[in-house]
């Protein structure tokens, strides 16, 4: 049976490029998780945040303790209905009080309301008399982002393993009247203590209210 | 009596003329003259009769407006409440999107009258940086309806209170409000209404929703929910679609949605939000048509399937592949289908050139392997990127899609034809490329690279009976992920010979090379021959008759084509072109044959037509069939299978005819629904993908009154036997 006669050719030295190419291409595909919007019962998004102080504040360092991320802008009338009642201090303090850690977050862009220098955002706090653990200055709205922070407020709770388990607003009266303060449910409160009675909470997941995060 | 005054007035009047009519009316009617003048004032006021004062505040002026006054006891009444926006501020709708609130009213009304909810014409999507709310630019007009008793006393005024509330935002957020009085007398007749009032309820009126659009579903997909409406009622094509939810949390509302017009649906892809299994699924669509004029439906989808969890969270029964695992479960994949007769061949002939080849140092052994293996990766990896650019196109894809489509089924079964004529030694393939030819390793690297491709290309219909799973999974992740677990079943299948290649001391291990060579690639032709065999039938399912003589027509022209390239290959120069030119001829009426089966399908074969089977009478899947089934509380069991599918064929063989089997069926008064995926039915796509699932085989068993359980897709008579009598005895 006739058959063509093909002299033996040498190896390509693009070969072996070629599949180290493609190797890379795999672990590199491998490495790179897709960024999944974050759920209740899976790992909370990681940050690595300073506060007005300059500190460092890291998720990770945060295990064994539960962490409450607290969204806001002192210019919009639903966080000044918290603050101005007093509602949000109260809750800072006896949170804090418990040894759980509250971060009160600024995400809005330098120029935006809502944006503080590191100075101006301590004077807030002592005007307010709030009682969070740190504030922190996310002007690149990087960690706003990761969370998926929409109003403010908006409040995230994770647990001491790490794991986000609320998300959603504050209460559940969405206005900027203080008057719906008194008889509102609030969320957080509940959340807090059916994590520490270890119940599974009756609500994990709610619709936030109040002005945008000014990215 | 007033147009005559009006003339007066009116440019160019002869004035003599006019004058002279004037005085001849006046002196006619003097007293209706009078009667007028009196009236004039009530004129005047006559517009703000219909409008309540209006109350401006620092971004927004607000009017509360009648249609008509005065208004009839008993009759149906609107009331307008109309925001007009300061430039750059906007205001929100009944679902405000990712913050805002929607504007209300407190009433303060008589006893006895009141007022139905505020009615929001269609928005507009307003971006805020990477948030996005629904809401009004300009004016936002919202009709309220009144409703006064039948016996409210003729004459007597109606004092109407509002206090509007209302969130109004350009970068910063004011909550405002407004009280707005509007006094509306009673009379035996409607009042008039006055043009300005006229004008804003009409325009109030066009925003509303132009009806209900039904017939709408809702399903998970790969990359999120996909919103499918009749096409039927929505007129003229439109230019924009847009979706907006009732509920917060059933999309994101900043993502796109992009949509498409089918045949007979219109679709959109919408982006799931923080409670998109639970939230309420109906909403407005608006349409944007070629004028720029806006049109708005309801919409009620409705979730065809019991609510789904959002998708990243699979099935119960089918628990989220873990990516290690689906990388290992696709390398054995790989390694698998070396077995199968679709590669074996390939992989036999490779396997042997290389003992052939006692001159090749290691080292070139070895570039050889890595070049094969190299060809293997780049194909899976260009057919990944090709399935992910469909997805990503928003077609549901499944693995073994291609096998859909008949031209695609003539073409391998041609391939297969002809790399087992080559084999059987009738036909010469020589060229680098195949390396087949004689049992040499043709043109070194680029032989092997070509031979690599090839043994992927063989392969590729082969994985569509047996990798369901892994495939399923790995099309509905992110790409880069897909594109690793789809490499690592082309390293699986490039792996034996890799490790053949790089294994020294090869030559010395195989049997030296002699005439057995010959005869064991001649017999290897045969599985060849087989799956060509198979394709075939597959063909006949799919197109009947008529497709599978056009495609046998273009397998006796290539072959004769071939012969003739294979008879004159050693005559002269002529001779050798005119043989060339008949195999060209040959293969290029084959292949135009094999795309005309593209036109020639099959009628759908109704479940009870295809193979029959003993004691089970199988309907024809649909999802009405289903619901009803379930509304009724009666159990079914849902088979997913398509003709090219060897595990589903067994498993109907072996575990669905087992006469237990059918006796069971029959005695839980079982509905036993077949949907055939052959020819790309889109409910049956849409039903796989509601379980996770590109491919078949599906099986899945849903008892009276549960949840749907997901059987394995290797079935015997046991598993389905304890599937129904575990719900057989579960309490109803």
């Amino acid at each position: 049976m006739p058959h063509t006669d093909q002299s033996v050719r040498q190896p390509r030295p693009l070969v072996p490029v070629m599949l180290a190419l493609l190797g890379a291409l795999v672990t590199w595909g491998l490495a790179w998780g897709a960024p999944q919007a974050p759920q209740v019962g899976q790992p909370a998004p990681p940050f690595a945040i300073a506060d007005t102080a300059g500190k460092t504040w890291n998720l990770a360092d945060l295990k064994g303790k539960t962490v409450i991320l607290e969204w806001t802008n002192d210019g919009c009338p639903y966080v000044r209905k918290h603050y101005g009642g007093g509602n949000m201090q109260a809750l800072q303090r006896e949170a804090t009080a418990a040894g759980k850690v509250w971060l009160t977050v600024i995400s809005s862009a330098p120029g935006n309301q809502g944006h503080v220098t590191a100075a101006a955002a301590d004077q807030l706090t002592a005007e307010r008399k709030a009682a969070p653990s740190a504030v922190l200055l996310d002007p690149t709205g990087t960690m706003g982002r990761a969370y998926g922070a929409k109003t403010t407020p908006h409040l995230f709770i994770t647990d001491p393993a790490g794991t986000l388990v609320y998300m959603g607003a504050i209460d559940d009266r969405p206005s900027s009247d203080p008057a719906d303060l008194p008889g509102a449910r609030n969320y957080v409160r509940a959340a807090l203590a059916d994590l520490d009675a270890g119940r599974p909470l009756a609500d994990a997941v709610t619709r936030p209210y109040g002005c945008s995060v000014k990215y | 009596m007033g147009r005559r005054l009006m003339h007066l007035f009116r440019p160019g009047a002869p004035g003599g003329a006019v004058l002279r009519s004037v005085r001849r009316d006046a002196l006619r009617c003097g007293c209706s003259l009078a009667a007028w003048a009196m009236a004039w004032p009530a004129l005047l006021l006559a517009p703000l009769l219909a409008w309540g004062s209006p109350v401006s505040t620092e971004n927004v002026t607000a009017h509360l407006l009648a249609e008509h006054n005065p208004v009839v006891p008993g009759q149906p009444l609107e009331l307008l409440l109309s925001l007009n926006i300061r430039p750059g501020w906007h205001t929100y709708w009944r679902n405000p999107g990712d913050s805002g609130e929607a504007p209300r009213i407190d009433w303060t009304l008589p006893p006895g009258v009141s007022a139905g909810a505020l009615q929001f014409p269609a928005p507009a999507l307003i971006r805020v940086g990477p948030l996005a709310n629904f809401g009004y630019s300009g004016r936002a007009l919202h009709p309220v309806r009144l409703s006064i008793p039948a016996d409210w006393p003729v004459g007597a005024p109606i004092p109407v209170r509002a206090e509007a509330h209302w969130l109004v935002c350009e970068e910063h957020c004011v909550p405002e409000s407004a009280v707005l009085e509007l006094t509306l007398n009673t009379a035996a007749a409607a009042g008039p209404s006055d043009p300005p009032a006229r004008e804003a309820f009409a325009q109030a009126r066009a925003g509303l929703p132009a009806g209900t659009l039904g017939g709408a579903t809702l399903t998970p997909t790969p990359g999120g929910l996909r919103l499918s409406l009749p096409r039927a009622g929505l007129g003229e094509a439109p230019t924009a679609v847009r979706f907006f939810p009732w509920s917060w949390g059933l999309i994101e509302p900043a993502a796109e949605q992009p949509w498409r017009l089918t045949a007979d649906r219109l679709e959109l892809d919408l982006t799931p939000g923080e409670t998109a299994g639970t939230a309420d699924p109906g909403g407005l669509l608006t349409l944007t048509g070629a004028d720029g004029a806006v049109r708005s439906f309801e919409v009620d989808a409705t979730r065809p399937l019991p609510a789904q969890a959002p998708p990243g969270i699979t099935a119960p029964s089918a628990p989220a592949l873990g990516l290690p695992l689906a990388l290992g479960l696709a390398f054995l994949g790989g390694l698998i289908l070396n077995l199968m007769p679709c590669v074996f061949p390939v992989l036999a002939i490779k396997a042997l050139s290389l003992a052939g080849q006692g001159g090749l140092s290691a080292r070139e052994r070895g570039a050889h392997g890595l070049a094969y293996t190299a060809g293997v990766l780049v194909f899976f990896a260009a057919l990944t990127a090709v399935l992910l650019a469909v997805r990503a196109g928003g077609t549901a894809i499944g693995w073994g899609f291609q096998l859909q489509y008949p031209p695609f089924v003539a073409i391998m079964a041609y391939v297969f034809l002809v790399l087992g004529l080559s084999l059987a030694g009738a036909v010469t393939l020589g060229g680098r490329l195949m390396g087949l030819a004689g049992g040499e390793v043709g043109g070194g690297s680029a032989g092997a690279f070509g031979t690599g491709a090839l043994a992927a290309l063989v392969a590729a219909p082969c994985t569509a009976p047996f990798m369901g799973a892994a495939l399923g999974y790995a099309l509905t992740l992110a790409w880069p992920l897909a594109l690793a677990i789809l490499l690592a079943l082309g390293l699986g299948l490039a792996a034996p010979f890799l490790a053949l290649s790089l294994t020294p001391g090869l030559a010395r291990r195989l049997p030296r090379p002699g005439a057995w060579m010959e005869h064991l690639k001649q017999l290897l032709a045969f599985p060849m021959f087989a799956t060509a065999a198979w394709l075939l039938w597959v063909l006949s399912v799919q197109t009947g008759p008529a497709g599978l003589a056009l495609v046998l027509a273009g397998m006796l022209a290539a072959s004769f084509g071939l012969w003739a390239r294979e008879r004159t290959a050693m005559a002269g120069r002529s001779w050798r072109r005119a043989g060339e030119g008949a195999a060209l001829a040959g293969l290029a009426m084959a292949l135009w044959l094999g795309f005309a089966t593209a036109d020639s399908m099959a009628p759908q074969q109704s479940g009870a037509a295809a193979a029959p089977q003993a004691g089970l009478a199988a309907q024809p899947y649909a999802p009405e069939r289903l619901a009803q089934a379930r509304a009724q509380g009666r159990p079914v069991f849902v088979n997913m299978t398509a003709a090219w599918c060897i595990t589903c064929l067994v498993n109907e063989r072996v575990a669905l005819s087992a006469a237990g089997v059918a006796a069971a069926f029959r005695a839980a008064d079982l509905l036993y629904l077949k949907g055939d995926w052959t020819g790309r039915d889109p409910q049956i796509g849409d039903y796989l993908a509601g379980f996770g699932r590109t491919g078949v085989p599906l099986y899945v068993y849903y008892p009276a009154g549960g949840e749907p359980r997901v059987l394995p897709q290797i079935l015997t008579p046991a598993i389905v036997l304890a599937a129904l009598g575990s719900a057989v005895g579960a309490p109803r």
